[in-house]
């Protein structure tokens, strides 16, 4: 699938957003011992789906080329598969965690990069989500 | 891709609101089509030249103890609003998709640039201050106040049906003035949405009335009111012109916006990478269907090299625009807003093809994603080898319609500029700060872009225009906007 429109970037980014923190309140519920650090992550998810929405909302006018700015932003490399095998170990489910995170870092900052001449406010929000997710990596890692 | 839920789920039939009551015209009713589907989504009456009037009275009743309110009275009222529009933000964006035709994401821009105005007007405890000087003379003060006038109107087009109300209303209203808005009788649905939401930010009845009906019947009827104060116009270049000698005629004030033929300039120097989308913005946003889109591109430098790379870039991002519904996110250009519209624009292009300009991208030849009915699509279209002379590069199209031209030199392409008798915007598109500046000083437009493909000034700018492009004095929007709605009032006081 190709991403092409603003419209279209927010709802997939919305959709990444929303899919991960799900996987999170997975996994705190079947991890105790992180559940701490999965909620939070939960939590910044939805934050997360709230400010690319806003951000949007708040900048879009016709004077600027959403139609035009993500020509050939294939989404097919940044899809993510959140389901989750019956008692998988903690690490392999870190791990998991792991490649997810840097898909979504990895959408982030490709959609920020094309549209950085036109949109403005759309990719810097989106690379300022995209270093935070170097330091959610960290986190994992951790763990 | 999916589509968004439609948020007019039955035919809806509208009403006026007058004096804060909704009322049932007894004029004939016409069906609104949805130009993507072809179904019919509501149906708008003609108002009676009687009913003008009521809503002419209701505005008049309403007026002194609105202009008595206190500005900050006034602008809770639109500090209500705005937040109204907000939480209806998504609604109000797809129904004018659904009635215009237009991409969701034009929707949205155009949403957010008409709450622009309402936040806008909300400095009115600032804005409309006056200024004063003490000893002007020994012992005397001299100072100007700013007072509203009475009842203005604003007629509306279709092409941005929620948008274009809102550059003039918000600022009538802080300033103390009552408005009788004329939705686009094509359009008027999401004006009938704003009403309901202005009715529930609780306005004094009369204050913001609508009236709906034909451009001409209702046009004349308030020009010819006694009761009315000035007239807001957005429309065709006839039309404005019309509007401004009646106004003179019957001393009233006028703001009118008319026609435009934009020329975009492409000089050899430009960014390319970003150049192309904003071009597409410009050409084929909205369908071709704003007075600030791009017509003529116009390509400079005699070297052929650049010319083909521009022609290339221009012609291959043009033919792959997505075309179909415009709550479907991935489409990139909407329907034409009616059928009659894009015979008007098929017209044009058989003008161009007979007069020798050569077609190199043919939109009548449309793919539509998704099983959507032919009736007003019409895919984007490019002309290369147009010369000024020729109607295509004369006339405002008013559709996907971009022509390629070449200039040898940034002398001769403001030159072409200037044969247009229109004046609303131009653009440069450069990597040279000269070659920019000297075109923001030389080319007579109101509105000019700098690597902008569409240059609308922002709510607190005036919407600006030259020659036939505008009639009238003060622009829409911003502090001009507050000046046109207030007449300026000086005191000189003496105390013994």
């Amino acid at each position: 699938m190709q991403l092409t429109t603003a419209s279209q970037i927010i709802s997939f980014a919305k959709e990444l957003e929303d899919k991960a923190a799900k996987l999170y309140q997975e996994l705190a519920a079947r991890y105790p011992e992180a559940k701490e650090v999965f909620l939070s992550f939960a939590k910044e998810n939805k934050k997360n789906e709230i400010v690319v929405q806003r951000t949007y909302n708040e900048v879009v006018t016709d004077a600027i080329e959403t139609g035009f700015s993500f020509e050939g932003l294939e989404a097919d490399p940044y899809m993510i598969d959140v389901d989750l095998a019956q008692n998988v170990p903690l690490s392999s489910a870190i791990k998991k965690a792991e490649e997810i995170e840097e898909r979504i870092q990895n959408f982030y900052t490709t959609a920020a990069e094309m549209s950085k001449g036109l949109l403005a406010d759309i990719p810097r929000t989106f690379e300022r989500i995209a270093k935070k997710r170097t330091e959610r990596k960290g986190k994992l890692t951790s763990l | 891709m999916a589509i968004l839920e439609e948020p007019i789920k039955e035919v809806m039939v509208l009403k006026n609101y007058v004096g804060g009551e909704w009322v049932q015209s007894k004029g004939e009713l016409q069906d609104i089509v949805n130009p993507a589907t072809a179904r019919v989504i509501a149906k708008v009456p003609y108002s009676t030249r009687e009913e003008v009037d009521e809503a002419v009275q209701a505005a008049k009743q309403a007026y002194p103890e609105w202009a008595r309110t206190t500005p900050l009275g006034r602008v809770r009222h639109l500090f209500r609003f705005k937040e109204l529009l907000e939480d209806n933000f998504e609604e109000i964006s797809r129904i004018q998709t659904m009635e215009h035709g237009k991409t969701i994401d034009e929707s949205r821009g155009e949403t957010r640039r008409g709450i622009e105005n309402v936040e806008v007007a909300t400095g009115i405890p600032t804005l409309m201050m006056g200024y004063n000087l003490e000893d002007i003379a020994s012992g005397i003060d001299e100072y100007l106040i700013r007072q509203p006038l009475g009842v203005f109107s604003c007629i509306a087009p279709f092409n941005f049906p929620f948008m274009i109300p809102l550059w003039f209303t918000p600022y009538a209203l802080a300033t103390g003035n009552c408005m009788i808005v004329k939705p686009s009788s094509r359009c008027p649905i999401t004006q009938a949405r704003v009403i309901e939401l202005v009715d529930e930010a609780g306005f004094p009845p009369g204050i913001w009335n609508v009236v709906h009906g034909s451009g001409s019947m209702i046009s004349s009827a308030l020009m010819e009111h006694p009761d009315i104060e000035g007239i807001t116009f957005v429309g065709s270049t006839a039309v404005a012109k019309e509007i401004y000698r009646e106004c003179g005629q019957f001393g009233k004030r006028v703001i009118a916006q008319g026609g435009a033929k934009n020329f975009m300039v492409i000089m050899p120097d430009a960014d390319l990478g970003n150049t192309i989308p904003a071009l597409m913005t410009s050409f084929y946003g909205n369908t071709g269907q704003r007075c600030l889109s791009g017509a003529n591109a116009v390509v400079v430098g005699e070297e052929d090299a650049f010319y083909q790379q521009f022609k290339e870039a221009f012609v291959g991002a043009a033919s792959r625009i997505k075309m179909g519904y415009g709550l479907d996110e991935s489409v990139q250009m909407g329907p034409m807003q009616s059928k009659k519209a894009k015979e008007r624009v098929l017209g044009y292009i058989e003008k161009g093809i007979k007069e020798g300009a050569k077609i190199i991208l043919d939109g009548r030849k449309a793919k539509i994603a998704g099983n959507y009915p032919e009736t007003c699509f019409l895919a984007a279209t490019v002309f290369e080898d147009v010369t000024l002379d020729m109607t295509i590069a004369k006339d405002e199209i008013f559709g996907p319609v971009g022509n390629i031209m070449r200039a040898k030199d940034l002398d001769e392409a403001i030159e072409m500029i200037h044969t247009s008798p229109y004046g609303n915007e131009a653009s440069i598109f450069t990597s040279s700060g000269k070659s920019a500046r000297e075109f923001q000083h030389r080319v007579n437009c109101g509105n000019i872009g700098i690597n902008v493909g569409i240059a609308a000034p922002m709510a607190f700018f005036p919407f600006s225009g030259m020659k036939d492009s505008f009639f009238g004095i003060l622009h829409g929007q911003g502090q001009e906007a507050i000046r046109f709605f207030t007449e300026s009032k000086v005191v000189i006081q003496r105390w013994w």
